[in-house]
């Protein structure tokens, strides 16, 4: 087990590099002026050579190889940078937006479990029936909703009188109420995918011989579900959250934007209108790292609880 | 329970090699036929398909000619879904929009496709390190969050349709890749490709020909559903307003465009291009659900 454990996080270490020599390479071929965009109008006013100076002394005239070997050794060092508009670090700005996003990823995927779990263990208990079928065809269709979409028409829907019991964007310190409406929208999306795997993962259990020996030990209909069939099912649908956790940042960013909720999607729109290159990687860095911290624990989690599990 | 076709005998006759074929498509016909979600999924596809094909024909009014008289005028009989801001009808705009949308969603799929099976069937063939170099590779793609991806990206690169393809593309090769080389692996060991090897049979042939015909179900059902998602994609990159800038309209710019007026209460046009998107990412999956449950071979056993 300690050899698998070393050997999973080796294994990111490739992964990461790659991802920042992607990145770079994105970066790097990101059109127009950064200075440009940073002095705006008084660009033209400068002196030529005061700003030539300036693109020496913030590097934008190394070549390729320099800035990607300045960039890898950043990148060690933890170091993001510093946006190019504001006076701030990016760490400092991701430290602040994320755990607004996180906030509301959160609570959509408490929405997502108290939904798509039950939803999914019901279609799997009545397999063909038409509870089954109805559920799964509406899971269906609830992956096909743009999350943008969505989101106008709760806001459409539930501002109108006898249903605007929570507001209909805003922050406010992330106040549960504030949360309710942008979690439901994202949950309700998340709820689906949920839905379809816990099906699929429980129909699998379900013939399994420990379920059967369970069965006929004479247990309880509720204990062999929650014990022996739902407990082994929920690994697969842990795996495919973790899995997923890029897709679930993503429509954060976009319930974000309608929501008016501060997060990373309010910072990642506009440095890309005002070509803030460090941001932009920046929160795309740490899209990344995240994607690969929670896959990371979930994978070592699974070794810590299940000791079936051996790789290799 | 099921180990497939694959292990069950070495290569038979031709002849027994058409007669199963034709039973397996017999089958798939039957499972197909009776899973009306499926069919739905079909309809809906073709309906998309034959208004973006035939969007002269189809659509009342020019999608992009302004009437300057008729803003933001409520569904009614002369425009079913509503005017938008410049007066133009919403109903023929969003059949137009079917174009484009759907060009991208083939398209986009198409590259993702090749990427996904070329870098698959390499990987699963040859092993060793180009194995490892080409898995690392998907994980690579699999870490970097997809839509934020797509929005740096069409700031590098102008947002036209051949940017966003290669975007699209470019994010949804892994789980192609993932199955070809499952594919590859499963068959790779057999007598008959064994034979062929023996044979002095070209890499490349045996690969399209010993290999590739295992892959075409699950690629299909993969491909089907990959469509629905590159829309998916594509509608809220535009939403953002970072998709394609084109004269004809796009769905997801027509929702942004949109949302500004819902405020007033001018709820249509909206409403209605969000309400497109849906049914028609909804076939899509549809028909890539039903394909799966009827091309599945797993199920028969």
């Amino acid at each position: 087990m300690g050899k698998y454990i070393i050997r999973r996080l080796l294994m990111v270490i490739p992964t990461l590099w790659g991802v920042f020599t992607i990145l770079f390479i994105l970066a790097f071929m990101m059109p127009g002026d950064p200075l440009r965009a940073v002095l705006g109008e008084e660009y033209n006013r400068l002196d030529p050579e005061v700003i030539e100076a300036t693109r020496e002394r913030m590097g934008l005239n190394d070549p390729f190889h320099v800035r990607y070997l300045k960039f890898l050794e950043q990148m060690l060092r933890f170091d993001l940078g510093e946006s190019q508009v504001h006076e701030e670090s990016v760490s400092a700005i991701i430290g602040y937006r994320f755990p607004r996003t996180a906030q509301l990823m959160i609570g959509a995927m408490v929405v997502a479990v108290l939904i798509g779990l039950p939803a999914g263990i019901v279609a799997a208990e009545r397999q063909y029936s038409w509870v089954d079928h109805w559920l799964m065809v509406v899971a269906l269709i609830g992956v096909s909703m743009p999350v943008f979409w969505s989101a106008l028409l709760a806001q459409l829907v539930l501002t109108q009188e006898p249903l605007a019991v929570f507001p209909v964007a805003g922050y406010e310190e992330g106040s549960v109420r504030h949360m309710m409406l942008p979690s439901l929208v994202l949950g309700a999306y998340y709820s689906a995918t949920l839905a379809r795997v816990t099906r699929s993962s429980m129909l699998e259990v379900k013939t399994q011989p420990y379920v059967t020996t369970a069965r006929a030990k004479g247990l309880r209909y509720r204990v062999i579900l929650t014990r022996h069939q739902l407990r082994n099912a929920l690994i697969p649908v842990i795996t495919v959250i973790a899995l997923d956790i890029g897709g679930l940042l993503g429509g954060a960013i976009v319930t974000e934007t309608v929501f008016n909720w501060p997060g990373l999607g309010r910072a990642i729109v506009p440095a890309i209108m005002r070509r803030d290159t460090p941001v932009i990687l920046g929160i795309l860095i740490f899209g990344a790292f995240l994607y690969i911290a929670i896959n990371l624990i979930t994978d070592l989690a699974y070794v810590l609880i299940n000791p079936r599990i051996r790789y290799e | 329970m099921t180990t497939g076709q694959t292990q069950s005998s070495p290569a038979p006759p031709v002849a027994l090699e058409t007669q199963r074929s034709v039973t397996n498509r017999a089958r798939f016909w039957y499972t197909f036929r009776r899973n009306r979600v499926a069919l739905v999924g079909l309809l809906i596809v073709v309906m998309m398909v034959v208004c973006a094909i035939f969007a002269d024909a189809v659509a009342p009014f020019d999608p992009i000619e302004p009437h300057y008289t008729d803003r933001l005028v409520p569904p009614n009989g002369q425009y079913p879904l509503g005017t938008d801001e410049l007066g133009r009808d919403i109903f023929s705009r969003l059949v137009y929009g079917a174009r484009i949308s759907l060009v991208i969603g083939f398209v986009a799929q198409g590259v993702a496709v090749s990427i996904g099976m070329t870098l698959g069937a390499l990987s699963g063939w040859y092993g060793g390190w180009i194995d490892d170099v080409i898995m690392r590779l998907t994980d690579i793609f699999l870490t970097i969050p997809g839509l934020m991806f797509l929005i740096v990206w069409v700031t590098i690169f102008e947002p036209n349709p051949i940017t966003i393809f290669l975007a699209l593309g470019l994010i949804g090769w892994t789980g192609h890749a993932r199955m070809m080389r499952s594919q590859v692996l499963s068959v790779k060991e057999m007598e008959y490709v064994t034979a062929a090897r023996a044979m002095g049979v070209k890499t490349a042939r045996i690969l399209l020909i010993h290999v590739l015909p295992n892959a075409v179900a699950p690629m299909i059902v993969l491909a089907t559903l990959g469509v629905a998602g590159a829309i998916l994609a594509e509608s809220t990159l535009s939403f953002l307003g970072l998709g394609v800038q084109v004269p004809n309209p796009s769905w997801g710019t027509m929702v942004d465009v949109g949302r500004n007026y819902l405020p007033t209460g001018k709820w249509w046009y909206a409403v209605f291009p969000g309400l497109v998107i849906m049914i028609t990412v909804m076939g899509f999956n549809f028909l890539g659900d039903g394909l799966r449950d009827a091309l599945d071979p797993t199920q028969y056993s």
